[in-house]
């Protein structure tokens, strides 16, 4: 029986509740180009009675002063765009980190990945995605939507011009999907160049004392200058072609600009070589032109955050990856409450991690009893507890319930684990020595057994527990996880090395607890101490 | 110390960031006089087309046209040309200080730099580099801004003396509000993130260790709840960053506004001008509110730089050992509790020891990496640790315990021995190690990308690789820690074998660390912790 299964691909996206929000953001960025729309239209009246002399002294206030209101709504709406993105990214960045941290805490050792790993993908890549949800994914609706708004609203001032920008909107879009072809395999090129220089720093760095000893600092500089170079170059090839598609685009705006000018200056001169096709004053003309540049704002912010999509989406795929891999295991099917534990036993189990294989195991534990699994530091005996509840990566051979076959994985609800490093977290004593259920369970025997009642009678049952510098020793620690898993109830309990750490005095209650325990549960201990070994009924010795 | 490697890396991009400046210049001047030219020509065309035909025929409209068509023109390839020089010059330069801070590393006392996270110091190389984009693409950005400004004012000075004063004041309010008031609102919220960023992960580090826990109770909600206090932080720091960048920006564009409407009010000299002066103003003050970028980036800039500096600024070791000739003729002693142990050149020792009781760290310390073995170590008449890495690393050649192999192929590994390696010579070392012939079998033989620590390879073969490196390192002393590690015992009899004879051959002394008896053969003294 082998326990590894293959991944299906999945999207961490399939958000579609959230995607329908991004409007909030989207809708502010298009009340900016309301405020350009005012400040354009007081400029041109401001203007036409300028040129025509009939403002009065009043009328000029109130234009002058709604230039001044539309940069204060342009700021508004910007900033409101910004902040709506954002709050909709924490939605989305929150949900995100909770699915990432139900899949991929339990699983690292499963999947066999470092820790380091999973950390980068749970914080650094959900901080890589936010850029995508919070701007570029509204500037994208807003790049489709504000240059239909402007040349609306143009229409009505002077519809020739709005026709002008429309027109330059067809040969843009061309150059721009042609630009946007060539650049998506560039743009794979530089990831992957990017990714081989971190991971060359890493691996350098890691291995500088190798390197010193050597006396080859000088050709891995060499090389990492080489790297850096070549990565520059990549990023510039990118970066050429992201340049030219913002040339494009820069190149329509001023083109736009431009031939709204000269068309509304001839019109108004009356020297259009064809009948002028609508009657234009200074106002309206000014308007046109004031907009013009408005235009293309949109798809020029949308092109500016093109670095966000870049980055989120990277951020995406490595996220899905390692979705896909923790949440295609198979969730244990748990053996029922009301099985009582008679035996356990392993048959021909075999452990491989990256490059070792332990075992094969072959055990038969009797319950309730206290057995022991004994060897040198380093041989494997955690691994095989571990193995025992399917923590493993690999692992080949058959776990027996009773005699009969049973998923590693299925018997984690029934097991009591005390380990090297128990888990602490913020709250007092009590609720961290009840994490493992046991809610009912009388602590105070149990605490007072183990000899952690000085402490209890120094700091209390409501000593808070701070997991950075708890203040706790390694043996208290180490015993916080034992009452844990004596409390939990559960009929198997699985102890690694639970006497390191302790003088002799404590090691002997500690002991005398464990055999206690064990008159009624099956209790497998990993352990080099001989005092345990000897209060064992069977003992297992890896070599 | 950063700042001057990072000022001789600009100095290597001088001509494009030279080139960039100019075409800045040209692309912002460009810009605003499209604006201010079409907004002339509009008004001017207006007033003289209402005025009659005569009027308007008699207006120039060759000139200001031809200037809109130009300007559109050198506008759009000056801001290709701006970014592709000044990104290029960025890069350029920062691929150059990223090879300079490592030869600083390298160059510094082992200690200090062993004692960080070698994952920061990666991180540092990466992303704190990545951080000085700005502050190179910086010199690009201001003469770009100012020249948009001159212009602007230039053309606002054409509307009466007032107008241009109002515009200048306008301007400078603009900067004023901005490097006062951004530093302000956004190093809070930064540092805050930093640090909730950096709690999360210690965090999550801490609880991942426990797996096995979390998941027997099944305590996934109380460590979501656990780290929410640290989540929270970071989201409402970066919503704070978000916020202040909202107010700077915001407060940038009510003051263009004001400058604007200002520009207007004190126009003289007809709607023409007024009409161009007003539209030059609000082009110059969008080219200049671009500066609040570099505002808004400087906390960030000023943190990787200060974390930067802490590695540029790590004092170089000594240098090596006057007399590294005659050293190589010493012998070797080792001392501990008053016990001596001294070993001849060309001879062997191995060290022993119960598990724990330092053999690794003596070993680290006769090869100059660390200085915290207990036990004293000379060569000749000098301790170990007054000799230092220089000279120590040029006497002993290091195999250590976990292979230390780098991400590359086989040959680049043994490349790094010494300069000059040759094919035949990787071949007779690896023939030495016992690996030559599973070299020869892998598919690419000494070209075969090995993946990062020698993935490729089992246990066994990557101490055979870091063996075979060793001896081609030619140094006077082999320093061997456990080399049979992982290998059947047929295998280390013959690595044993080959060995003997290399070392009698190259008359190479050894100091060996190995709990397994098939290599104590070897061996004639031994020396116990």
């Amino acid at each position: 029986m082998t326990f590894s299964q293959a991944v299906p691909a999945i999207s961490a996206t399939d958000q579609p509740r959230a995607r329908r929000k991004v409007g909030a953001a989207a809708l502010w960025w298009l009340s900016d180009s309301g405020g350009a729309i005012l400040f354009a239209g007081c400029l041109a009246l401001v203007l036409q009675g300028w040129v025509s002399g009939t403002m009065s002294n009043a009328t000029l206030t109130v234009l002058l002063a709604g230039i001044v209101a539309s940069g204060m709504l342009r700021a508004g709406a910007q900033g409101m765009a910004g902040i709506a993105g954002q709050r909709q990214a924490i939605g989305i960045k929150q949900n995100l980190r909770t699915r990432l941290l139900a899949a991929l805490l339990p699983t690292g050792l499963v999947r066999g990945r470092l820790i380091g790993e999973d950390l980068h993908v749970v914080v650094d890549d959900v901080e890589a995605y936010e850029g995508l949800i919070a701007r570029f994914e509204p500037l994208k609706l807003a790049a489709v939507l504000s240059p239909l708004l402007i040349a609306c609203v143009v229409a009505f001032a002077s519809w020739v011009s709005a026709l002008i920008m429309i027109a330059t909107l067809i040969p843009f879009g061309v150059g721009m999907a042609f630009a946007g072809l060539a650049g998506k395999a560039e743009a794979e090129r530089q990831l992957q160049a990017l990714s081989r220089l971190s991971g060359l720093f890493v691996d350098r760095v890691a291995t500088l004392p190798v390197i010193l000893s050597f006396g080859a600092e000088d050709r891995v500089t060499r090389q990492i200058g080489e790297a850096a170079r070549e990565v520059a170059s990549r990023t510039m090839q990118v970066l050429r072609i992201a340049f030219l598609s913002s040339a494009v685009l820069e190149f329509f705006a001023a083109l736009c600009v431009a031939l709204i000018a000269v068309y509304c200056g001839f019109s108004l001169l009356g020297l259009l070589p064809f009948p002028a096709p609508e009657a234009l004053t200074l106002g309206r003309a000014f308007f046109a032109l004031a907009l013009a540049p408005e235009f293309y704002l949109g798809m020029r912010r949308m092109a500016a955050a093109y670095h966000d999509k870049q980055q989120g989406e990277a951020a995406d795929a490595s996220i899905a990856e390692a979705l896909g891999k923790a949440e295609s295991r198979p969730g244990p099917d748990p053996v029922p409450a009301s099985c009582v534990v008679q035996n356990l036993a392993v048959v021909n189990l075999e452990v491989a991690y990256a490059d070792t294989r332990i075992g094969p195991f072959t055990a038969l534990w009797e319950g309730p009893g206290l057995h022991a699994v004994a060897g040198p530091t380093g041989v494997g005996k955690s691994s095989l507890l571990h193995a025992l509840i399917g923590m493993a990566p690999d692992m080949a051979g058959t776990v027996l319930l009773n005699g009969a076959p049973v998923a590693p994985v299925s018997l984690v609800e029934r097991v009591g684990w005390a380990g090297q490093k128990p888990l602490l977290l913020p709250g007092t004593l009590e609720d961290n020595l009840k994490l493992g259920g046991g809610v009912d369970a009388d602590l105070l025997p149990l605490i007072e057994a183990c000899g952690l009642s000085d402490l209890l009678r120094e700091r209390g049952m409501h000593l808070a527990i701070d997991p950075r510098g708890s203040g706790l020793s390694g043996g208290e620690r180490r015993r916080i996880g034992l009452v844990r898993a004596i409390a939990s109830g559960r009929p198997i309990l699985l102890l690694d090395e639970p006497t390191a750490d302790l003088d002799a005095v404590t090691a002997r209650k500690v002991i005398d607890l464990i055999a206690r325990t064990a008159r009624d549960r099956l209790v497998i201990a990993a352990t080099h101490d001989a005092r345990l070994v000897a209060q064992s009924a069977s003992v297992m010795t890896l070599s | 110390m950063i700042e001057q490697l990072l000022q001789d890396a600009s100095r290597r991009q001088r001509r494009a960031t030279g080139v960039a400046i100019l075409l800045a210049v040209l692309a912002a001047v460009a810009g605003v006089g499209l604006l201010a030219v079409s907004g002339w020509f509009l008004t001017g065309a207006a007033i003289a087309g209402a005025s009659g035909v005569a009027a308007a025929r008699g207006f120039n409209y060759l000139l200001p046209s031809a200037g809109i068509r130009a300007f559109a023109i050198v506008r759009t390839l000056g801001r290709y040309g701006e970014r592709l020089f000044s990104h290029r010059a960025a890069f350029f330069a920062l691929a150059d200080v990223r090879p300079a801070l490592f030869a600083r590393l390298a160059a510094a006392e082992p200690e200090a730099v062993f004692s960080r996270p070698s994952g920061q110091v990666a991180a540092q190389l990466g992303s704190d580099v990545d951080a000085l984009e700005d502050s190179v693409v910086r010199r690009v950005t201001l003469p770009g801004a100012l020249a948009g400004g001159v212009t602007a004012l230039v053309a606002c000075l054409f509307a009466g003396l007032w107008s241009g004063v109002a515009l200048g004041v306008g301007l400078a309010g603009m900067r004023l509000v901005s490097r006062t008031l951004t530093p302000k609102l956004i190093a809070g919220p930064v540092h805050r993130r930093a640090d909730a960023v950096t709690r999360l992960k210690s965090a999550y580090a801490e609880y991942a260790a426990c797996a096995v826990e979390i998941s027997a109770y099944g305590l996934v909600p109380q460590i979501v709840e656990a780290m929410a206090p640290d989540v929270e932080e970071l989201e409402a720091s970066r919503l704070a960053i978000v916020n202040a960048e909202a107010t700077t920006q915001g407060l940038q564009l009510i003051l263009a506004a004001l400058t604007v409407a200002g520009v207007l009010v004190l126009a003289k000299g007809g709607a023409a001008l007024a009409a161009a002066a007003a539209l030059a103003g609000a082009a110059g003050a969008e080219a200049w509110s671009g500066l609040t970028r570099t505002d808004v980036q400087r906390p960030r800039v000023d943190d990787a730089m200060t974390r930067l500096e802490d590695m540029a600024s790590l004092p170089a070791r000594a240098p090596q050992h006057a007399e590294l000739e005659q050293l190589s003729a010493e012998p070797v002693t080792l001392e501990a509790d008053g016990r001596e142990c001294v070993v001849q050149p060309g001879e062997r020792v191995l060290i022993t020891g119960a598990s724990g009781a330092g053999k690794s760290r003596i070993l680290g310390t006769i090869l100059g990496l660390r200085s915290d073995a207990p036990q004293r170590v000379f060569v000749g008449e000098a301790e170990v640790r007054e000799l230092g890495l220089e000279t120590l690393r040029r006497v002993f050649g290091n195999a250590p315990q976990d292979a230390s192999l780098i991400a590359g192929t086989v040959a680049d590994n043994l490349r790094l021995a010494r300069q000059g390696v040759t094919e035949a010579q990787m071949w007779e070392a690896l023939k030495v190690a016992c690996l030559a012939d599973t070299v020869r079998a892998l598919p690419h033989g000494l070209d075969q990308w090995l993946g990062a620590d020698g993935a490729r390879l089992s246990g066994g073969q990557r101490k055979r690789l870091s063996v075979a490196r060793a001896l081609l390192s030619g140094r006077p002393w082999l320093v061997l820690d456990e080399p049979s590690e992982g290998l059947d015992s047929v295998t280390e009899q013959e690595l044993a074998k080959n060995l003997d004879r290399w070392l009698e051959d190259t008359r190479t002394g050894l100091i060996l660390v190995s709990h397994r008896q098939g290599l104590h053969s070897l061996t004639g003294a031994s020396f116990t912790l």
